[in-house]
C-alpha cells in the first residue's frame, strides 16, 4: 500500500495529527458548498448541451462554440472560487490545471496556432491540430495511443516542417515544384530526384533533433531496441489511404546515420513512379504533397498481420484476421499464405472459421538490424500462429477501433512473446455499401407489438444497439461484462466509463439524462436509456436483444436480433464524421467531456489526474463533499455557537440537531424537536428508517466474555476522536442536507447526504467504523453491511473494519427510500456483531435484512 | 424524377458541409456558398427551390439575399438562419417574406422538416 493511501485512510479515521483550523463557520462552509454545487451544475449543463449540439444533429458554427465555451469557463472558474473558500485554498494547484486545459481549448476555439515548427515530435505530444505536421498515419495512431490508451509502440515523428527544411536546405524546391506542371515526368527525372534526396545533407538543427529523439528512445526502451521507419504523408482528412505507396524500412538500429538514411529513403519514395501516378489519379498536385516520417520502436513480433474490422464484402457481423509468424510484411503486402480467421463480432466475438495457411516462409528481425525472409521451421508451419484467446482479444480491439472511428478499419498489428497485442496502424477501410442497408440518419420505426419494453424511460443517446443483456447487480461485476453487451443496471454510474467503448447499449432503472454517465454515453455514442423503471426485472441476463433509441426519443427493446435494424448499428452520424470541419470543431470536446477521474480511491484522483474540465468538476465535487464530511466531524466544538436542538424520539438514539438552514420547523427557540418538526428531507428519511417497527432491538444482545475484554481493549482508539459531547450523536442539517455522526456503543457511523429535486446533486456518503467484539466478528459485520449496500448499488471500499460507501445521482424519491433503508441498517447492525458467530450468519442476516425480516 | 435544388449560404464552412451532407441524404441537389456574391451570381443562371442563408454575413447579408432571390424567383422559398437571434431580426426577416427563421445551432431534423413544408411535400 502506498504511503499516500495510508495517509488518506488515517485522515478518514481521524487519526491524522493535522487538523484544519475550525475558524470557518458552518454558514460560510455550507454557503460555499452550495455555490460549488450550483456552479458545477451549470457547468455540467453546458457540457451536456455542447455534447448535444456538436453531436451531428445540429448545424452549428463557431459563434455557438465561443459563446458556450465562455459560459462554461465562467462556471468552472466560479466553482473553483467557491471551492477555494470552502477548502481555504487547499487545492490551489487546480488553477494551474484549469489554465492549461483552458488554454488548449482556447487555442482551438480561437484558432490560435502556437508557433509550432518542431522538426521532431513524440507521439504523446501530438495534438489535434498537428495532423498536417505529422501526417495522417502518425496523427491517427497518436490519437489512439493518447486518447484510447491503446498499446502503440513508442515513437517520434520527423515532421513535414523537417521535410521542408531538408528540401530547401538542399535547394531541391525548384526541382520539386517543376513536377507540378510537368504532366509527364520522365522516370529518369524521378530517379535523379530520389538520388538527390538520398544524398541530401541534413540541416544541422534537424540532425540534432533526430539524434535527441534517438537518445530519448534509448533511455526509454534500452540500447538494444530497433526502429521501424515509416512513411506518413501529409493529408487533410485521410480521404485516401496511400496504402503501400511509400517505403517502410524495418528494424533500423538506434544509431543516427541508420535512422537518417532510412528516413531519407522514406522521403524519397514520395517520388517513386508508382507513387507519383497514384497522387495524380487522386487529384493531388504532385510536388505539393509533403512527407512526415514515423520512427517507431520495433515490436519483437512472434506473429503479426492485418485485421479488417468488417469483412470487405460488407458483412457487418464479420471481422477478418490474417496472421503469420514473425513480421507481418508478407501479409500486409498480400503475399499471403497466412492463417485466416473469420470472427463473428456482434456480441461476444466467436471464431467461426479458421483457415490454416502454409506459412512456408516468415520475415524475422536480424540481430544487427534489417530483416530477412527465412523458411518457417517445420514444427511451426502446421501450427496456428495465434492462440484462440489472442485472436479473440484482437477481435475485440478491432470492434473498439471501429466503434471509435465510426467506420470499418484496416488494422496492422503485432503480438510479442508475452501475448501483448500492439497496434501498428489503423485506417479507414473502404467497403462497398450494401444498398439496402444504406444507413440513414433516423432509426426506422418498427412494429413494437412484440417489444420487451416500449417507450419506457428517457432517451439519452439515440442509435441502435444489439447484444446480450448483462444485468449488473454490483459495481465490482463491471470487470466481467463481456464486450458488446447491453448493460442493464438499477443505477447509473460514471464507473461505467471503463467499459463504455465496448458496450452496445445501456439501460438503467433509475437515473437522469444529465448525469455524468449520460454525458459520457453521448461522448461514446452508446445508445442509452435511463430511468426505465424496471428494466432489471423485465430483461433477463444473457438474453439477446435489440435496443433502439429513435429520433422522437422513442425507445424500444426487442427480443433477439432484429435484422432490419442491424444495419443501423453505429450508423447514426457516421457520415458526419466524414466531414473534416465537423471532426475538427468537435475535437474540443476531447478537452471538455471525457471523465478520467472516476474512483476517488485510486491514485489518479489528484489534480494532476485532471485532463478535462469534466475531471476538474469531478475533483471539486468529490473534495467538497469530503471537506463537509471532515468539518462536520469536527463540528462539536461549534455546537455552542449554534442552535443545538435535541431530537425527541421514541428510541434512545440521543441525537442533537444543528440547523444551518431550513432543516427544522420550529415555532420558537426551544431546545428540543419532534420527528414531525424535522424538515430536513434526508434526516427525516433516515430517522423514519430507524423508527421502523421492530428494527430497534431494545435488548442488548449479551456480549460473550472475550467480546467484552476485546471491547475494553479497543475502546481508546475508537473513542478518542469521536465526540466531546459524550452520549450524544450529532446531525448538521439543512432542508436538503444532513451530516449525521452516530456513535452506538463502539460503532461509529457517519452519513453525509444531499437530497434535493436535482438528482445530479444528490449523494449519500456512508462510513462505518466499528469496534467491540473480536476482529473476526467485526470483519463479518463489515461484510454484512457491504453485502447489503452492494445490493443497493453503492460503490464500496472496505479496509479492515472501516467501510466507505457512496451513491450519487439518484432521484429524490429513490434517495428517500434509500436513506430510509440506511436508517434501518444503522439500527439493525447496532448490535449485530454479537450474533455473527460464523460466516454463514453473514449471508443469512444480509438476506433477512433485504427481505425485510429484522428478527435476530 | 427531377430533384429539388437547395442552395446553402453561410460564411462558415462547417455549416455548409453539414447541411449538404444531411440534405443530400434526403435526395436533394445541394450547392453551398461561403458568401453571397457568388451565390447570387449562380442564382442568376440557375433557379433553386429553396435557399437557406445565414442572416449576418460580411458584404451582402441575408436580407439582401432574400430580396434578390424574391426578385428573381418569387416562388423560391428562403430560410434564414442566424447565430444572433433576437426578436427584431426575426420580425424583419418574416416581414420580408421569409419562409422560416431559425436561430443557430439549428436542429437538422427541423431544417429538413421546414424544407419539406417549403416544397409542399408534407
Amino acid at each position: 500500500m502506498s504511503k499516500g493511501l495510508v495517509g488518506r485512510w488515517k485522515s478518514m479515521l481521524g487519526l491524522s495529527k493535522e487538523r484544519a483550523g475550525q475558524d470557518l463557520s458552518f454558514e460560510l462552509l455550507f454557503r460555499s458548498f452550495r455555490e460549488v454545487i450550483e456552479s458545477n451544475n451549470r457547468a455540467l449543463e453546458i457540457i451536456t448541451d455542447m455534447g448535444e449540439k456538436l453531436g451531428g444533429d445540429y448545424l452549428f458554427d463557431i459563434i455557438y462554440i465561443k459563446s458556450a465555451y465562455s459560459k462554461l469557463s465562467d462556471a468552472v472558474k466560479r466553482s473553483m472560487e467557491s471551492f477555494d473558500a470552502l477548502t481555504r485554498k487547499k487545492h490551489l494547484e487546480l488553477h494551474g490545471v484549469f489554465d492549461r486545459i483552458d488554454q488548449q481549448i482556447r487555442q482551438m476555439v480561437y484558432s490560435l496556432h502556437p508557433a509550432r515548427d518542431e522538426m521532431v515530435v513524440f507521439y504523446e505530444d501530438i495534438t489535434w491540430d498537428m495532423a498536417r505536421k505529422v501526417g495522417g498515419k502518425n496523427a491517427s495512431l497518436a490519437e489512439l495511443k493518447n486518447h484510447l490508451a491503446l498499446r502503440v509502440p513508442d515513437a517520434f515523428v520527423i515532421t513535414t516542417h523537417a521535410f521542408d527544411e531538408l528540401i530547401t536546405h538542399n535547394s531541391l524546391d525548384t526541382l520539386i515544384q517543376s513536377l507540378e506542371n510537368d504532366a509527364a515526368v520522365s522516370e529518369s527525372a524521378l530517379t535523379e530526384l530520389r538520388n538527390l534526396i538520398m544524398h541530401a545533407e541534413i540541416p544541422p538543427d534537424l540532425d540534432a533533433a533526430i539524434d535527441s529523439g534517438i537518445e530519448k528512445i534509448k533511455a526509454r526502451c534500452g540500447e538494444r531496441c530497433f526502429l521501424a521507419v515509416r512513411s506518413s504523408a501529409e493529408e487533410e482528412d485521410g480521404e485516401f489511404s496511400f496504402a503501400g505507396q511509400f517505403e517502410t524500412v524495418l528494424n533500423v538500429p538506434l544509431e543516427g546515420k541508420a535512422v537518417k538514411d532510412a528516413s531519407k529513403k522514406v522521403i524519397a519514395s514520395l517520388f517513386s513512379p508508382h507513387s507519383v501516378a497514384y497522387q495524380r489519379q487522386h487529384g493531388y498536385h504532385v510536388g505539393k504533397l509533403k512527407m512526415a516520417v514515423g520512427c517507431m520502436v520495433m515490436v519483437d513480433a512472434v506473429s503479426s498481420g492485418v485485421m479488417y474490422s468488417t469483412a470487405p464484402n460488407g458483412d457487418r457481423d464479420m471481422l477478418l484476421i490474417n496472421a503469420t509468424w514473425g513480421l507481418g510484411k508478407t501479409v500486409v503486402e498480400g503475399q499471403t499464405d497466412g492463417d485466416l480467421y473469420k470472427v463473428k463480432k456482434s456480441t461476444v466475438p466467436e471464431i467461426i472459421e479458421m483457415k490454416q495457411g502454409r506459412k512456408e516462409s516468415m520475415i524475422v528481425n536480424l540481430k544487427e538490424g534489417g530483416t530477412d525472409a527465412v523458411r518457417t521451421p517445420e514444427g511451426m508451419r502446421g501450427e496456428p500462429c495465434l492462440k484462440r484467446e489472442t485472436a479473440l482479444e484482437l477481435s475485440r480491439l478491432g470492434v473498439t477501433l471501429e466503434k471509435h472511428s465510426k467506420r470499418p478499419q484496416d488494422i496492422e498489428w503485432a503480438v510479442d512473446k508475452d501475448e501483448r497485442i500492439y497496434l501498428l496502424q489503423s485506417r479507414p477501410l473502404r467497403i462497398q455499401q450494401d444498398k439496402e442497408g444504406e444507413p440513414g440518419l433516423s432509426v426506422p420505426a418498427k412494429d413494437s407489438k412484440h417489444a420487451l419494453m416500449n417507450n419506457k424511460g428517457i432517451a439519452v443517446q439515440k442509435g441502435v444497439g444489439i447484444g446480450r443483456v448483462f444485468i449488473l447487480r454490483q459495481l465490482d461485476e463491471l470487470e466481467n461484462v463481456p464486450k458488446g453487451s447491453v448493460l442493464v443496471s438499477k443505477y447509473d454510474s460514471s464507473n461505467f466509463v471503463r467499459i463504455m467503448p465496448y458496450l452496445s447499449a445501456i439501460i438503467t432503472d433509475v437515473g437522469t439524462p444529465t448525469s455524468h454517465m449520460a454525458s459520457l454515453c453521448r461522448e461514446f455514442r452508446v445508445p442509452t436509456i435511463v430511468n426505465a423503471a424496471d428494466a432489471t426485472q423485465v430483461l433477463s441476463h444473457g438474453q439477446e436483444v435489440t435496443v433502439t433509441v429513435g429520433d422522437e426519443e422513442n425507445t424500444t427493446v426487442y427480443e433477439g436480433i432484429v435484422k432490419e435494424l442491424a444495419g443501423f448499428v453505429d450508423a447514426h452520424s457516421m457520415q458526419m464524421e466524414d466531414i473534416y470541419e465537423f471532426r475538427k470543431k468537435r475535437y474540443i470536446l476531447r478537452y471538455i467531456s471525457p471523465l478520467n477521474l472516476i474512483d476517488p480511491f485510486i491514485d489518479n484522483f489528484t489534480t494532476e489526474g485532471c485532463k478535462t474540465l469534466h475531471d476538474v468538476l469531478r475533483f471539486i465535487h468529490e473534495k467538497s463533499v469530503m471537506e463537509l464530511v471532515d468539518r462536520a466531524r469536527y463540528g462539536n466544538a461549534l455546537i455552542k455557537k449554534h442552535a443545538a436542538v435535541k431530537l425527541d424520539l421514541p428510541i434512545p438514539a440521543g441525537i442533537i440537531v444543528i440547523d444551518i438552514g431550513g432543516g427544522l420547523n420550529l415555532d420558537a427557540r426551544i431546545d428540543h424537536a419532534s420527528f414531525e418538526q424535522l424538515s430536513s428531507a434526508p434526516l427525516r428519511a433516515i430517522i423514519k428508517g430507524m423508527l421502523y417497527p421492530g428494527i430497534w432491538h431494545a435488548d442488548a444482545v449479551s456480549l460473550r466474555v472475550n467480546d467484552f475484554l476485546s471491547s475494553m481493549m479497543r475502546m481508546p482508539d475508537i473513542t478518542s476522536d469521536v465526540s466531546d459531547y459524550v452520549g450524544y450523536n450529532v446531525a448538521v442539517v439543512s432542508k436538503e442536507y444532513v451530516n449525521l455522526s452516530l456513535k452506538f456503543g463502539y460503532h461509529f457511523t457517519m452519513i453525509d447526504s444531499y437530497c434535493s429535486e436535482t438528482a445530479r446533486n444528490n449523494h449519500i456518503y456512508f462510513r462505518f467504523v466499528g469496534g467491540a467484539t473480536d476482529i473476526t466478528k467485526r470483519s463479518r459485520r463489515i461484510q454484512l453491511i457491504a453485502d447489503i449496500l452492494k445490493e443497493y448499488g453503492f460503490n464500496l471500499n472496505t479496509k479492515g473494519d472501516l467501510l466507505i460507501a457512496r451513491l450519487a445521482n439518484v432521484r429524490k424519491d429513490d434517495m428517500e427510500d434509500m436513506l430510509d433503508q440506511m436508517g434501518r441498517l444503522i439500527a439493525y447492525t447496532r448490535q449485530l456483531d454479537a450474533v455473527l458467530h460464523d460466516d454463514s450468519a453473514v449471508v443469512r442476516y444480509a438476506k433477512n435484512f433485504l427481505e425485510g425480516n429484522y428478527e435476530f | 424524377m427531377q430533384s429539388y435544388r437547395i442552395m446553402v449560404i453561410d460564411d462558415e464552412k462547417i455549416v455548409g458541409d453539414m447541411a449538404k451532407m444531411s440534405l443530400e441524404q434526403e435526395g436533394y441537389v445541394v450547392e453551398t456558398f461561403l458568401n453571397a456574391e457568388p451565390a447570387l451570381a449562380r442564382l442568376k443562371e440557375q433557379k433553386f427551390d429553396v435557399v437557406v442563408t445565414d442572416y449576418k454575413m460580411k458584404g451582402i447579408d441575408g436580407m439582401e439575399v432574400l430580396r434578390t432571390v424574391k426578385g428573381l424567383y418569387p416562388e423560391t422559398k428562403v430560410i434564414m438562419i442566424t447565430a444572433f437571434a433576437n426578436l427584431d431580426t426575426a420580425i424583419e426577416a418574416l416581414r420580408g417574406d421569409v419562409h422560416d427563421f431559425f436561430p443557430k445551432p439549428v436542429k437538422i431534423k427541423e431544417l429538413k422538416a421546414s424544407i419539406r413544408r417549403a416544397l409542399g411535400r408534407q
